[in-house]
């Protein structure tokens, strides 16, 4: 077995033998999911608000849900650099690529299953709610759904390897509130207009929401779906090598 | 003080000059040591001495100031790949995976190691992790998670864990530090028994381990080496009987005989 999967097995049990992986994993997409719907079902038709409807509902939860992981990834690597143990994996002959392949693998499971915990969740409040929703699209967005993924996870990677245990949660959680506001989760950004939505396009957050909701509806057109997923995937491939320089950098710093 | 199988014998490790500095502080100084393969050599010294900047040095987890070390003619600045996969390390701060069981741990270990091209590197990996299991009697906690294990299984642990990759230098910082009696005891047994095997370099604030397992026994004092050898050397050149008496004398620098 190769380094890197030995690594990343190693971090995957971590992960299994923590409580909070299965409070973000199973239970928080679904309590989301019901309460939203809930909301959802409160709100009265002539208001026309889409974004709680399950279809969209799901999209936004599935990105929502990311930035857990990108908190989890963060607590996890900060967690390490405070111990002994990875410096003394630093002596072994694992590359530094080896450390944040395997901190990535595991996460990416993660954010997977995260999303067919949801998926089967938005199914479920689907046929309740009487709302005709496409299993073929949710499926779909399963696909579509990880460049959005390893975005967030390589942000995770980054303030982990930057920051201390207290100061990366803090800021994971600006960032999962910038996040969730800017990427049109809970309210439609785009139908606002103006500098908000501006600004709003500027981050990758928006980008994330859209191609998944847009996956769902299995439109594929060029602005609603191809776009945004090109940005997506950009934006993951760009802050995964930022991720990866900034963890080499920091471990050349401890051993120097 | 050269002995007649010198000839024959290959120098494991090799330093001259080593040296660390933090700012003003030199924690290793000018350190010229040479300890020849299948020695288990013994770098003795109150806390503060340099012991465990050594070890990093020669790991490849801190980079000398000035100076150079060689594992095996491989330089530890310039050829980490190659000492790394020679070497095995049980930090003083013992480092395991936590959440991981005493298995898990070997497993991991096994698997990071297993494509380096090392005396039993053919070996699989579940045969490497019952061989070891056997030789510190871990059996009995395989299945335990690391966080929950006493002291002295830690510290059994985090050495099998650095012996599953066949290391041909196996350093062990401190490897009995706040152990009870017996535990320690029993894990002077399992060196022991690794001597065969490999080269080992072990620091320790203990008389009586050094004076237990060491070949070799070299006192270090504010970062320098100040005298080496066989306990029956450093006795003659003390006039002292006993590790803990010559270890004085030196200290106050006595016996002092700076070879
Ligand atoms: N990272 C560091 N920064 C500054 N000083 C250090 C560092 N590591 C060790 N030292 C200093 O170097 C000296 C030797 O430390 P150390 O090698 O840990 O000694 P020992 O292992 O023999 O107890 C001590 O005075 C210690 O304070
Ligand atoms: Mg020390």
């Amino acid at each position: 077995m190769n380094k890197t999967l030995c690594f990343a097995k190693r971090n995957l049990i971590e992960i299994s033998r923590d409580a909070l992986s299965y409070i973000f994993c199973i239970a928080f997409p679904i309590v989301m999911l019901v309460v939203m719907t809930l909301v959802n079902e409160s709100i009265p038709k002539e208001a026309n608000m889409t974004i709680f409807r399950i279809d969209s509902l799901s999209g936004g939860i599935g990105v929502f849900g990311q930035t857990f992981v990108m908190l989890f990834t963060a607590m996890a690597v900060s967690r390490d650099r405070s111990g002994s143990f990875l410096i003394r994996m630093f002596a072994s002959p694992m590359k530094s690529s080896n450390f944040t392949n395997g901190y990535i693998l595991p996460m990416l499971l993660v954010a997977v299953v995260q999303w067919l915990v949801s998926f089967a969740a938005a199914v479920v409040v689907a046929k309740v709610v009487d709302y005709d929703v496409k299993p073929q699209g949710l499926l779909l967005a399963t696909v579509v759904l990880i460049p959005s993924a390893i975005l967030f996870i390589a942000i995770g990677l980054i303030l982990g390897t930057l920051f201390n245990q207290n100061a990366a949660p803090g800021l994971c959680s600006v960032i999962i509130s910038l996040g969730s506001f800017m990427g049109g989760i809970w309210f439609d950004v785009e139908s606002s207009g103006g500098v908000l939505y501006k600004i709003c396009k500027c981050m990758p957050f928006i980008y994330c929401t859209k191609s998944a909701r847009a996956a769902i509806h299995l439109d594929f057109g060029t602005e609603a779906f191809l776009i945004p997923l090109l940005v997506v995937t950009s934006a993951a491939v760009v802050l995964t090598i930022i991720a990866a320089a900034v963890f080499n950098t920091k471990m050349k710093a401890d051993l120097s | 003080m050269k002995n007649e199988t010198d000839a024959i014998q290959i120098d494991a490790i090799k330093t001259s000059n080593l040296t660390k500095r933090y700012g003003q502080k030199t924690a290793v100084d000018q350190l010229n040591l040479t300890v020849r393969e299948g020695e288990l050599f013994a770098l003795l010294g109150v806390n503060g001495a340099g012991k465990t900047t050594t070890i990093r040095m020669l790991s490849c987890l801190s980079t000398p100031t000035e100076g150079k070390a060689e594992i095996y003619g491989f330089d530890v600045v310039q050829q980490k790949d190659e000492v790394k996969r020679r070497v095995g390390i049980s930090t003083q701060d013992t480092a395991v995976a936590e959440n991981l069981t005493v298995e898990e741990n070997l497993r991991f270990m096994a698997g990071i190691y297993a494509d380096e091209r090392t005396a039993k590197g053919k070996e699989g990996v579940n045969q490497k992790v019952e061989r070891i299991l056997e030789i510190f009697h871990l059996g009995e906690v395989r299945r335990k998670i690391a966080k929950t294990l006493s002291g002295g299984w830690k510290r059994k642990l985090s050495i099998a864990m650095a012996i599953i990759g066949d290391p041909k230098v196996l350093y062990l910082d401190e490897p009995t530090l706040g152990l009870d009696v017996l535990a320690r005891r029993e894990l002077w047994k399992e060196i022991e028994a690794l001597k065969d095997d490999m080269t080992i370099i072990l620091t320790t604030h203990y008389m009586e381990e050094a004076e237990a397992l060491a070949d070799r026994i070299a006192i270090m004092i504010d970062g320098k080496i100040v005298c080496h050898g066989t306990l029956a050397q450093l006795e003659e050149m003390t006039g002292e009987k006993g590790l803990e008496k010559v270890f004085i004398s030196v200290a106050e620098g006595k016996g002092g005989n700076h070879e």
